[in-house]
């Protein structure tokens, strides 16, 4: 059932991955197209998410709301989707931002509830 | 005197050593105005070559060696660099007396003015120009250090797109009515620099041009950019914005390392940026040219706009 939420990241022109994991960088759930996750990609996963979440406490203990890396062909977007759990976006940097930021949002609460 | 000289047009307000300017203007013609506390000065320049210092404050006047005393004396300065054209850089010369080239440093006394604010340390500028706050300017001859807005956008706004939409937001405080933001833990106060600690020199590699302040400036201006850094690994190259700058590359740093941490694993062309964002408002770094650039934004900005700018920037710095 996660899979068929998150499968409606992957029919955004564009989207490549759409990626649940834990606060320690953990995958739990994903969903590719066009795109291998393996080792590496969930190392870079996990990397931007922990190091984010503590560069975030350098803002006077700040929680990460959102952290977003952006390459001339792709980019990756990390938001949390309850306390213990984020939802990572991999996708062309032909997609358009606002949508997927907003389908994150929207189904954030689905997504949880499969948590 | 200052209200003589010509008014020129607006580069941008920045802050940084005195010593900053005199080697990042070596293609500026015009007059860098000086804001130090209740006080106001200038310095004419030919491509960076200083050809007269003054400084004011209330009825006590200072110039030459003596004005660039009292300027290298702060950490840090606030400034307006303001460009001349040819009539009216000989314009400020005829009004400052200035003939020729080969005076720039008019004989004065070395003594301290008397009655002029005391400086934070004896001499020359600090390792970093770390944003100072400005005190809140007393008096009845408090100057309004007002920038002349650069009308051009650096690039023409496009269609927003709807991450993070923009909102009114006010103009930037200007004068006295600034303010530092104070988004950092109080414990990440920036350093302040060690007294008898030998003044570095600013290296001459560290070149912005005047284009490069111009871009810069135009960022600055855009709504919701509450600061902007020009860094590289060492140092704080440029600062726009009341913002403590310590705190504010400590986190950029931070970014900075996650991203090289990643790159040997990623295969998705040239890094444009990374924006962090928390409550508070948002982080991003950006490569430009050999250094990089750090924003600090409130969460109302326009990231779509700033991503577009940044690509731009990128894309120009690789054709150049």
């Amino acid at each position: 059932m996660l899979k068929e939420i998150l499968n409606k990241f992957l029919v955004l022109q564009g989207v490549q991955a759409a990626v649940v994991i834990e606060e320690n960088g953990e995958m739990i759930e994903s969903i590719k197209s066009g795109i291998t996750i393996d080792k590496n990609l969930a190392d870079v996963i996990s990397t931007v998410l922990l190091d984010s979440r503590a560069t975030a406490h350098l803002f006077g203990n700040a929680s990460l709301s959102m952290v977003f890396i952006e390459y001339t062909d792709n980019f990756l977007i990390i938001g949390p989707l309850a306390e213990e759990f984020y939802l990572a976006i991999i996708a062309k940097n032909s997609v358009n931002i606002g949508q997927i930021t907003y389908e994150m949002k929207k189904n954030q609460d689905a997504i949880v509830s499969y948590l | 005197m200052i209200d003589l000289i010509p008014e020129g047009k607006s580069i941008g307000w920045m802050q940084a050593p005195a010593q900053w300017i005199f080697t990042h203007t070596v293609r500026f013609v015009g007059v860098v105005r000086i804001v130090i506390q209740d006080g106001e000065g200038f310095i004419l320049i030919r491509r960076g070559t200083p050809l007269f210092y003054y400084f004011k404050h209330g009825r006590i006047e200072l110039h030459g060696r003596a004005a660039l005393d009292y300027f290298n004396s702060h950490p840090v300065v606030e400034f307006n660099m303001c460009k001349y054209t040819p009539e009216e850089f000989a314009e400020a010369l005829r009004i400052c007396n200035v003939e020729g080239e080969s005076s720039p440093l008019p004989a004065e006394s070395d003594a301290p003015a008397p009655g002029l604010p005391p400086a934070p340390r004896a001499t020359v500028p600090v390792p970093e120009p770390v944003q100072e706050p400005i005190p809140e300017p007393v008096g009845e001859s408090v100057p309004e250090p007002v920038s002349e807005p650069v009308q051009e956008q650096l690039l023409e706004p496009e269609e927003p797109e709807s991450l993070w939409e923009p909102e009114a937001v006010p103009p930037p405080v200007r004068g006295s009515q600034k303010r530092t933001w104070n988004i950092f833990p109080q414990t990440a106060a920036p350093k302040t620099p060690a007294s008898g600690v030998p003044a570095p020199v600013i290296s001459p590699e560290v070149i912005l041009d005047e284009t490069d302040i111009k871009i810069i400036g135009q960022i600055k201006k855009l709504n919701g950019v509450v600061a902007i850094s020009v860094f590289n690994n060492e140092n704080n190259i440029l600062l726009m914005g009341n913002v403590e700058i310590e705190p504010l590359l400590n986190i950029a740093r931070s970014m900075l390392v996650t991203t090289n941490k990643i790159a040997p694993n990623v295969d998705w062309g040239s890094f444009v940026h990374m924006t962090l964002q928390v409550p508070e408002g948002n982080v991003i770094i950006a490569p430009y040219r050999q250094y990089h650039l750090c924003l600090l934004t409130t969460r109302t900005i326009n990231i779509g706009h700033i991503r577009r700018i940044l690509r731009d920037l990128q894309q120009t710095g690789e054709q150049s």
